[in-house]
């Protein structure tokens, strides 16, 4: 990393040796265009979600105060309760599938002596590069019964694979996760290859001394390196698990599927308040997953402070 | 049991380069569909996966390849306009966002006022809310401010999110010490002097990281523009390929060759930043 | 310090990939700039469809040239189905700018139809189609998908009858006469004996019809055909009919167990045209523009394929039904709704326009006097040389009526979710007779009106204005 050149005295120099406390006025202004946008952009339509939970509408222009009717509705839709249990099965997925893949690819990329590493990251990289426009047409096609590339390749190295395994009719989420699974595992990966590459190589080598196997050495000397940033990503891969919108949208063609098979949280919320017109009790739904979210949030940040105190 | 470690991990790389090597294929298996796609004619695209069958060189029909798709792309669709509203508006919101986030993130990381707690949590919070919640009152806003149709409207939501000043706040909290803000302070070097030359040089990696996400982030956003833009030759890329799914009849050769076009210029930027991106894309989840 | 040094020690403040997109921004900021959007004056006309665009093109060149102020010309916007939508909802519900015309989809317009009907943004045209006699130049059912509450919203577009599409060179080189056909079972039976299995891999290598579990559009055209549907004439919630139960356990028992005859190759997608090309899909669902679509995207099977009248679900029933549907509506803020009229009714009431239209794209229009145009009458080489136009043209007064309710969506899909869970049943007990699954049909249909059902008492707009 480059030095800075000292910096030459401005026109009117303070007296050296005097220490000057940092202006008050500094911060504030750094944090103008933050708080502005915050404020207008997000606190602004925010309180008029709020209250539009309570109403049902019709767009804006129609509304209706029903009170609590939009939450006690919601919670026993079972229409809602499909879309959490889709939504927290493709969380759980990501967290359970995708990251430990991710961390095992770059545990192999972070191998000393590797060649090529900067060319494997490319590439693991590159689907995060790609819109999703063309992730769900591409993978629409890919998770074709017969004709798909999934069930042909499948098929062709276990015969006994159905080459009409119906992904799209009644395994979407398992198919949403693969393609999340292509489209974010180098994107993960990025940031277990970062923090491993903090795991001092000494210790490792005196683990092994040791006498420490694979997984002791995993366990006691390399998981506690990367506690900090594991963390981060799995907060990070939970709260944009539990957002999933776009991807299912584009490969389902803005439905939620057969059966609702596909319908996520956000996906619902988007098709009462976009297309049934229904603002309110899209609001509701917002709120409780906001809710969710915020527990999520709330809870990495007790760990990470648990983790710091030790 | 006597083998240095690190020989017995150079004989452990072989399988090593076997297995990444099979995951990579894994991975560029659709890029190759894509690049094929975009070469062929839309009859070929349905009954080929990869390159026609023929009777060419290696049993595939090399003439049955075209460039009409592009073509059609720069020509009749005029893309190139797209592509210019494109780079307009992910430079501007990269660039912008960038700075106001390292800015806000510097405030939250090295100073100490009264409310920083406060604007802390009000960022955790921003993380948190999920953004189709604010869909509907947001889009109303936007009108009602007047920024419908216009580039400002899908630009000024954007320019300080909560996301980047906390990347940002992450990586100088470590990055940047204090000691030296303050021996600066007393050689008597102005604020925005204290920013530019001394922390911004510090979070270089987290520069280019940010830069490359929202950039990427804008690039490819297509609900946003397409709910926001009316006027078509305003429409950025993403929004001019999604509109080439038509109704009645999917054209694949042609969207895939805008595909291409559209992952072209940010492969180059990934590129151009994969250093700076990948380090500092992670020195915001050093401490959390 | 020289200014060099100065630029130099500024460049090295920070990633060099900042002065590039800097750059990169300021020339596409001179290119977008120097050549400023220009606002359309006069009328802006909003479309979906990239081949109405192209066909509409000589009309609208037309009508802008004859008229002397820019005032009421029309400027046309193609747009991607789902922005339409978006764009369209969101005008009408919080006042955002919305098209003077716009061109819908069937799909879409439930949605603009619900809330108060004072606040339907698009012009009740009911009075307007009444006084100028259009009420019975056009083609009755093609009105029901726009009307809401008793009152029409658009100009009706097409009819969409549908036929059934068959590969007439496997047909007819296996010596197999479908001239008889009168019921889905007669088809069935001709066609079955081609549903053989010559590569040895256990499982047919050509199925009869293009139909599979998940797609709601033919369900929905089948149950249509059948009589039944969603809603009865008076918008009314009508999913757990005996009809609707008949025809949902007979199609689960087409579409899995031992008794399996269709395929899923779905429309606009290369898994489904590869099925197609290989002729492992028979027969389709026809509806007049997928006719169109199929002339552009599968230029080979020109002349391997033929036309007839759906089989009927009983002796003498209906030997058509109807599949998509566009209409013409004029937004309420428009600034000159009398010249949007003016203009719908140029674009889509004109005789040479409608026979233009049918030529590019098989589409054939609900004004009845056209219907004479020879060009409806010209043998298809397509088509085996059939005369398409007619043949839809002659089904056209058969077509089921449909409702507008903006719970249609709603109800066809949970119509398919019962759909889908008697075909898992087919699978997994291998039954082939539909009578053995009506019990478990009724009960589920009962159970998916009640959901429906307490979604629509849920909306107090359509609540306090229930009849």
């Amino acid at each position: 990393m480059s030095h800075p050149a000292p910096a030459s005295p401005p026109a009117a120099p303070t007296p050296r040796g005097h220490y000057r406390a940092e202006p008050l006025w500094v911060p504030w202004l750094c944090l103008a265009p933050f708080i502005l946008t915050t404020v207008v952009f997000l606190a602004w339509p925010l309180l008029q979600s709020v209250l539009l939970a309570f109403k049902q509408t019709y767009g804006p222009r129609n509304a209706v105060w029903v009170g609590l009717e939009n939450f006690t509705f919601l919670f026993r839709d079972p229409l809602f309760w499909k879309a959490v249990g889709n939504t927290a099965l493709f969380a759980l997925g990501s967290v359970f599938v995708q990251l430990p893949l991710s961390l095992g690819l770059a545990m192999l990329l972070n191998r000393p002596g590797l060649r090529g590493r900067a060319v494997f990251r490319l590439v693991f990289f590159a689907p995060s590069l790609v819109g999703l426009v063309f992730v769900g047409l591409l993978f629409s096609l890919m998770f074709a019964p017969r004709t798909g590339l999934v069930n042909t390749v499948l098929h062709g190295v276990f015969p006994a694979f159905d080459p009409e395994f119906p992904w799209l009719e009644v395994y979407i989420m398992p198919a949403l996760i693969l393609a999340a699974l292509w489209l974010y595992v180098g994107f993960n990966m990025v940031y277990f290859l970062a923090a491993l590459q903090n795991v001092p190589e000494e210790l490792l080598e005196a683990a092994s001394l040791d006498g420490a196997g694979p997984w002791q050495r995993f366990r006691h000397v390399v998981l506690p390196e990367i506690i900090p940033i594991a963390s981060f990503v799995v907060l990070m891969s939970l709260l944009g698990s539990l957002q999933l919108f776009e991807l299912p949208f584009v490969l389902l063609n803005g439905g939620g599927g057969p059966d609702n098979r596909g319908l996520t949280v956000v996906m619902y919320l988007y098709q009462t308040g976009f297309i049934t017109g229904d603002l309110g009790y899209a609001s509701a739904i917002g709120w409780v997953l906001a809710l969710g979210m915020a527990m999520f949030a709330f809870a990495q940040k007790r760990f990470i402070r648990r983790h710091e105190e030790n | 049991m006597d083998i240095p470690l690190s020989r017995r991990r150079a004989l452990l790389l072989g399988p090593i380069y076997v297995a990444l090597t099979f995951c990579a294929i894994l991975t560029l298996v659709p890029f190759a569909w894509l690049i094929c796609a975009a070469f062929k004619t839309n009859a070929d695209v349905f009954a080929h996966n990869f390159l026609p069958m023929g009777d060419g060189f290696l049993g595939v029909a090399w003439d049955r390849l075209t460039v009409a798709n592009f073509e059609r792309l720069f020509t009749e669709l005029g893309i190139g306009r797209a592509i210019a509203n494109s780079v307009m508006l992910s430079a501007v919101s990269a660039l912008v966002a960038t700075f106001f986030c390292a800015l806000g993130g510097y405030a939250l990381a090295k100073f100490n006022f009264k409310g920083r707690s406060f604007i802390l949590s009000l960022v955790l919070a921003s993380l948190v809310i999920p953004g189709s919640l604010l869909m509907a009152p947001g889009y109303k806003l936007i009108h009602d401010l007047g920024l419908l149709d216009t580039y400002a409207g899908l630009l000024l939501p954007g320019i300080s999110p909560a996301f980047g000043i906390f990347l940002f706040r992450q990586a100088m909290v470590n990055a940047a010490p204090t000691a030296l803000i303050e021996s600066a302070r007393i050689d008597g070097a102005g604020e925005l002097r204290i920013f530019f030359t001394i922390i911004l040089p510090l979070v270089r990696p987290m520069v280019g990281a940010y830069l490359m996400i929202t950039f990427l982030g804008s690039w490819n956003n297509f609900i946003g523009p397409q709910i926001i833009l009316q006027d078509p030759s305003r429409f950025p890329l993403s929004v001019a390929i999604n509109q080439l799914r038509g109704m009645y009849g999917t054209d694949y050769g042609l969207i895939m060759s805008g595909t291409l076009v559209s992952i072209a210029p940010v492969l180059a930027l990934f590129l151009l930043l994969q250093k700076e991106f990948i380090s500092g894309l992670t020195s915001g989840a050093v401490k959390g | 310090m020289s200014l060099f040094a100065r630029l130099r020690q500024v460049y090295t403040l920070t990633t060099p990939a900042v002065w590039i997109l800097a750059a990169l921004g300021l020339i596409a900021a001179a290119v977008v700039f120097s050549r400023p959007a220009s606002r359309p004056e006069g009328l802006v006309f909003w479309l979906f469809s990239r081949s109405h665009q192209e066909a509409y093109q000589p009309v609208l060149k037309k009508w802008n040239a004859a008229r002397p102020t820019p005032a009421s010309t029309v400027t046309d916007l193609l747009l991607d189905g789902g922005a339409l939508e978006r764009r369209l909802l969101s005008g009408f519900m919080s006042g955002t700018p919305v098209a003077d015309l716009v061109e819908l989809e069937r799909g879409m317009a439930g949605r603009a139809f619900s809330g108060p009907v004072e606040d339907i943004g698009f012009v009740d045209l009911t009075e307007r189609l009444r006084e100028e006699g259009l009420m019975d130049t056009i083609n009755a059912p093609s009105f029901g998908p726009w009307t809401s509450r008793g009152r029409i919203f658009g100009l009706p577009h097409d009819v969409h009858p549908v036929l059934l599409a068959y590969r007439s060179d496997i047909v007819e080189a296996a010596g197999i006469d479908l001239s008889t056909v009168e019921t889905w079972d007669d088809f069935f039976r001709l066609m079955r004996p081609l549903m053989t299995d010559e590569n040895g891999d256990g499982r047919p290598d050509r199925y009869i019809l293009n139909f599979w579990a998940t797609n709601g559009d033919v369900l929905e055209a089948m149950v249509l055909q059948a009589g039944g549907g969603f809603f009865d004439d008076h918008d009314r919630l009508a999913l757990d009919t005996e009809i609707n139960a008949r025809v949902v356990a007979t199609l689960a028992t087409w579409t899995g167990g031992p008794g399996r005859i269709s395929v899923d190759a779905p429309e606009f997608s290369a898994p489904g045209n590869t099925l197609r090309l290989r002729g492992v899909v028979l027969a389709s669902i026809m509806p007049d523009w997928l006719a169109g679509v199929w002339k552009m995207d599968l230029p080979e099977l020109a002349g391997k394929v033929k036309l007839m009248p759906l089989p009927a679900w009983e002796k003498g029933g209906r030997r058509t039904s109807v599949q998509g549907g566009t209409m013409l509506g004029i937004s309420r803020r428009s600034a000159d709704p009398e010249a949007a009229w003016e203009f719908a009714k140029r674009l889509y009431l004109d005789r040479e326009t409608h026979a233009k239209f049918f030529a590019s794209t098989t589409i054939i229009p609900p004004v009845r006097s056209s219907w004479d145009h020879p060009v409806f009458a010209r043998p298809d080489p397509y088509f085996g040389g059939q005369p398409v136009g007619t043949m839809f043209i002659e089904q056209a007064a058969h077509v089921p009526r449909r409702a507008s309710s903006p719970y249609n969506a709603l109800a066809r899909s949970r119509l398919n979710d019962v759909l889908l869970a008697l075909v898992a049943r087919v699978n997994r007990e291998q039954i082939t007779d539909p009578e053995v699954l009506l019990p478990e049909t009724r009960r589920l249909l009962s159970e998916a009106q009640t959901a429906v059902q307490t979604l629509i008492h849920r909306n107090v707009f359509l609540r306090t204005e229930a009849p």
